[in-house]
């Protein structure tokens, strides 16, 4: 291994960085997403549903 | 519960118990000069006892194929007693090594078994992975099923996840009262009983893609990515802690591959993520099933919650070097450690605040019911301890708190008021639903409860706030010529009535886990009685068809 | 296109496990994959030796009982500290041990240093009854320890071990360790010879619990307990560790 410790150090030092940056961008515009929100409004009321049985089977 | 197991299943069970009885007798044999041996015949003894169990009822008639027009609840109602079990015996071991802080003399035997280092592992463990994981694993089944509006693939599988599950916990266990410990804090158990439950996760992990593939929603919910996080991260977190050498295979003993400095970092992104992913997200996964249902209000906002779902997974697997601040470690580890600490405060609000504001208008709900209380009293604490949690990892703060007492009150204001009220909010809730019950057997008892778990919280963690800020002021205290002006057993005495204030917290809280246990049993019973009683179920007395065919 | 993507993502359980990892696990290695090459960043200590056979024995039964549990192994670099139990630790001291036994909390001092602090008697009082030498101590009694043999045969297998994580132990050194866990505790036996000809002169050659003609747990749990901190004297020469220590 020729990679050395000064080299890995400074590797989680910036790009590190800029994976938490355009990580919490991604994260952001997914959920703020326009067209998400049908689906996440349905997943936020499915659970409610009183209905205790698995759906049927398709096939 | 074996005659709602098909002809194959039960074949199967056998077939996977003689192995791990095979399997507990080499160990015996191989380990019958080493502590290796008693675990062997633990396992032995284990796999035997359960294959008399799935004997007596392998000649039962086979069930139908109307069992897969319902879910397969089984293993979660027994991961739900067995979790309330070991709340009973963590939580009674933990009372008891609190008396021992407080009293040393009593101790009745001078025998290594019953001194305090080997007994307060049976309480960490007992309480995190008995406990804990057996809620985890039992309401992640159920949570998993009514979410994906799927039954489980099968139903082997989840039996195995849950019984071998516990076959690590009972290992464990039994090892540390018989001196066996790898030092790693909250990874304890030796290298065969690590190796076990590898097995059992991947299994565990399986039936969580095999529910998800066949599952009737588009959008899996969010419950789910934080059970599938625990799941995932939690595997991925104990094979990396664990790799070990064992002196040999006839011996219970390993030597960690990792050394100091090294060692130390691998723990502590192992112990901190242990609290992220197995004590947080996995109980989020939780509070996002049964607040809502309990509440009969929908999440207050979904986007929120997979905000700070990607922002917990993403943040805590840096912080855990605030473990070691001041230590050996780089200092600039420690930095990073200490920001992304401080950062995650944002995501753990943002679940605490959508969990409260998700019973906004409810209110008259959480008063009238404990179970309710439960859970918002568990969201407030989630949010006090990981305030707490990312102030603590300050450096200068933690120059002060580090290893004094404040750690343990921190701790606990996660694990009682965070961890222990979200689970017994979600048995309560849970129990009647399963057992087809209007209602727990006594609500008051549900209110008994509740006030006893709040109180115990209250003086335990105010006691042990209050014991590790004079510990670690009087340790950094300095007198007018300039030296040190108290002993460490000057600060030792000072404890003393905090001590025993911890020890009366704790036993409260335990009384409201034994009132609890009670009051889930008492429902089991009555439901079973009522069911006895009603109309026998039009179940065919006549073996399915499929058991001829089952001889392969 | 966000949307496209993760939509995809989440109907693919696969797909959302491998993004878990992902977003989890790079965190972790980002931080972690640094400290793989510390070596490079490590103090050197040329005079550091390896524990004794006699003294990992003890180690493991300080593992055992769960001493580490109550006991730190690691003096922060705070003025107090310094001045409490002796140099700030460094990394190269706990560069052999296999798991590293820093401790997170302090129900009891810290023993990084302890070794050569009390006698001998006094560490086997203190394990018999803490009370006798420190009447306000909360440690429980360790009695089980003077009556325990120590299981010596099998060292050889730990000491093997311990080279397969990286210990520098000789083959000499591996053949001979149940002869010199007898020896080390043993003085006046053939064996004693043998210890410090292969772990150096300074090794600590003595009946332990004071009683030569056996070698006992309470030996091994000592020995260890009187090395600590001694295992080499880098720390000593630091020229900043007796000042005043950062922050």
């Amino acid at each position: 291994m020729d990679i050395g410790h000064e080299t890995l150090v400074a590797i989680s030092k910036s790009w590190g960085l800029f994976y938490l940056l355009a990580f919490s961008v991604g994260v952001m515009v997914y959920a703020f997403w326009p067209g998400n929100r049908k689906a996440f409004e349905h997943a936020r009321t499915s659970i409610l549903a009183e209905d205790d049985t698995p759906l049927e089977p398709e096939n | 519960m074996i005659s709602r197991l098909t002809l194959s299943e039960r074949q199967l069970a056998l077939g996977v118990l003689l192995f791990l009885g095979i399997i507990g007798l080499a160990m015996a044999a191989a380990g019958r000069n080493d502590p290796l041996g008693g675990q062997g015949f633990i396992v032995l003894l284990f796999s035997v006892g359960l294959a008399f169990y799935v004997m007596s009822g392998y000649f039962a008639p086979e069930p139908d194929e109307s069992r897969l027009a319902s879910y397969y609840d089984d293993p979660t109602k027994v991961g739900i007693v067995l979790a309330m079990f070991w709340a009973v015996i963590g939580m009674a071991m933990g009372v008891w090594v609190a008396a021992l802080l407080a009293w040393p003399e009593l101790t009745f035997v001078d025998q290594a078994w019953a001194s305090f280092g080997r007994l307060r592992p049976v309480h960490t463990s007992g309480v995190i992975f008995g406990f804990g994981g057996n809620a985890l694993i039992a309401t992640s089944f159920h949570v998993l099923q009514r979410t994906s509006r799927a039954r489980l693939p099968d139903q082997f599988s989840p039996w195995f996840v849950l019984i071998g599950y516990n076959l690590f916990c009972i290992v464990a266990a039994s090892g540390y009262l018989m001196g066996i410990t790898q030092s790693k804090e909250y990874a304890e158990p030796e290298w065969y009983a690590d190796i076990w439950l590898v097995i059992v996760w991947v299994v565990y992990f399986l039936i969580y893609l095999r529910t998800l593939a066949r599952r009737k929603e588009p959008h899996i919910y969010v419950a789910n990515w934080y059970y599938m996080a625990f799941i995932l991260v939690v595997a991925v977190l104990h094979i990396v802690n664990n790799l070990a050498v064992p002196v040999s295979f006839s011996h219970a003993k390993s030597y960690s591959l990792f050394s100091g400095v090294q060692d130390a970092m691998t723990e502590w992104w192992y112990g901190h993520n242990a609290v992220a992913f197995f004590l947080t997200s996995g109980f989020l996964g939780m509070m996002y099933y049964y607040l809502p249902k309990r509440a009969g209000r929908p999440i207050f906002s979904y986007r929120l919650s997979i905000i700070s779902f990607w922002g917990i997974t993403f943040l805590y697997m840096w912080a855990g070097s605030h473990h070691l601040h001041y230590t050996a470690l780089p200092q600039w580890v420690q930095t990073l450690g200490m920001t992304f600490s401080v950062m995650l405060l944002v995501p753990s609000w943002a679940s605490a605040g959508n969990a409260l504001a998700t019973l906004n208008g409810a209110w008259h709900k959480v008063r009238d019911d404990a179970t309710l209380r439960f859970m918002m009293v568990a969201a407030v604490f989630y949010g006090l301890s990981t305030f707490e949690g990312s102030f603590m990892a300050i450096r200068p703060v933690n120059s002060l708190s580090h290893y004094t007492d404040w750690t343990i009150g921190h701790v606990h204001a996660g694990a009682l008021g965070w961890v222990a009220m979200i689970t017994f909010g979600s048995i309560y809730a849970l129990v009647p639903w399963l057992w087809k019950r209007e209602a727990m057997y006594s609500p008051r008892l549900v209110e008994v409860h509740f006030w006893l778990a709040l109180a115990g919280t209250i003086v335990y963690v105010f006691s042990m706030w209050n014991s590790g800020i004079i510990q670690g002021l009087m340790w950094r205290t300095y007198n007018d010529s300039g030296t040190l002006a108290y002993s460490f057993v000057d600060s030792l005495e000072a404890m003393h009535p905090y001590y025993i204030a911890r020890t009366f917290g704790g036993l409260l809280f335990l009384a409201g886990a034994v009132v609890g246990t009670f009051n889930v049993l008492k429902t089991i019973t009555l439901a079973r009685h009522e069911s006895a009683t009603a109309a026998e179920p039009d179940m065919p007395a006549i073996p399915a068809t499929s058991a001829v065919q089952a001889g392969e | 296109m966000p949307e496209f993507f993760h939509r995809k993502v989440e109907r693919n359980a696969i797909g959302f496990v491998l993004a878990i990892v992902g977003v989890a696990s790079i965190g972790g290695f980002v931080e972690i994959a640094p400290l793989f090459t510390i070596h490079e960043t490590v103090e050197e200590a040329p005079d550091m030796r390896l524990y004794t056979p006699l003294e990992l024995a003890g180690r493991n039964i300080y593992i055992r009982e769960g001493c580490y549990a109550c006991h730190s192994q690691m003096i922060r670099t705070l003025r107090d500290e310094v001045e409490r139990y002796g140099p700030y630790s460094l990394a190269v001291e706990s560069k052999y041990d296999h798991p590293m036994l820093w401790g997170s909390k302090r129900t009891g001092p810290d023993l990084a240093r302890v070794g050569g602090k009390y006698s001998d008697v006094w560490q086997v009082r203190h394990l018999m009854n803490p009370r006798d030498v420190v009447p306000q101590s909360i440690m429980p009694r360790y009695g089980w320890l003077a009556k325990n043999d120590l299981r010596i045969d099998d060292l050889g297998e730990h000491l093997a071990a311990q080279r397969a994580v990286g210990v520098p132990y000789t083959q000499a050194m591996i053949d001979n360790a149940t002869q010199d866990a007898y020896g080390q505790a043993s003085p006046d036996s053939n064996y004693a010879s043998g210890v410090s000809e292969r772990y150096g002169k300074a090794t600590n050659v003595r009946a332990f619990d004071g009683d030569p003609s056996r070698v006992t747990e309470m030996d091994a749990l000592v020995a260890y307990l009187q090395i600590l901190g001694h295992l080499t004297d880098a720390a000593y020469k630091q020229p900043a560790a007796q000042a005043e220590a950062q922050e």
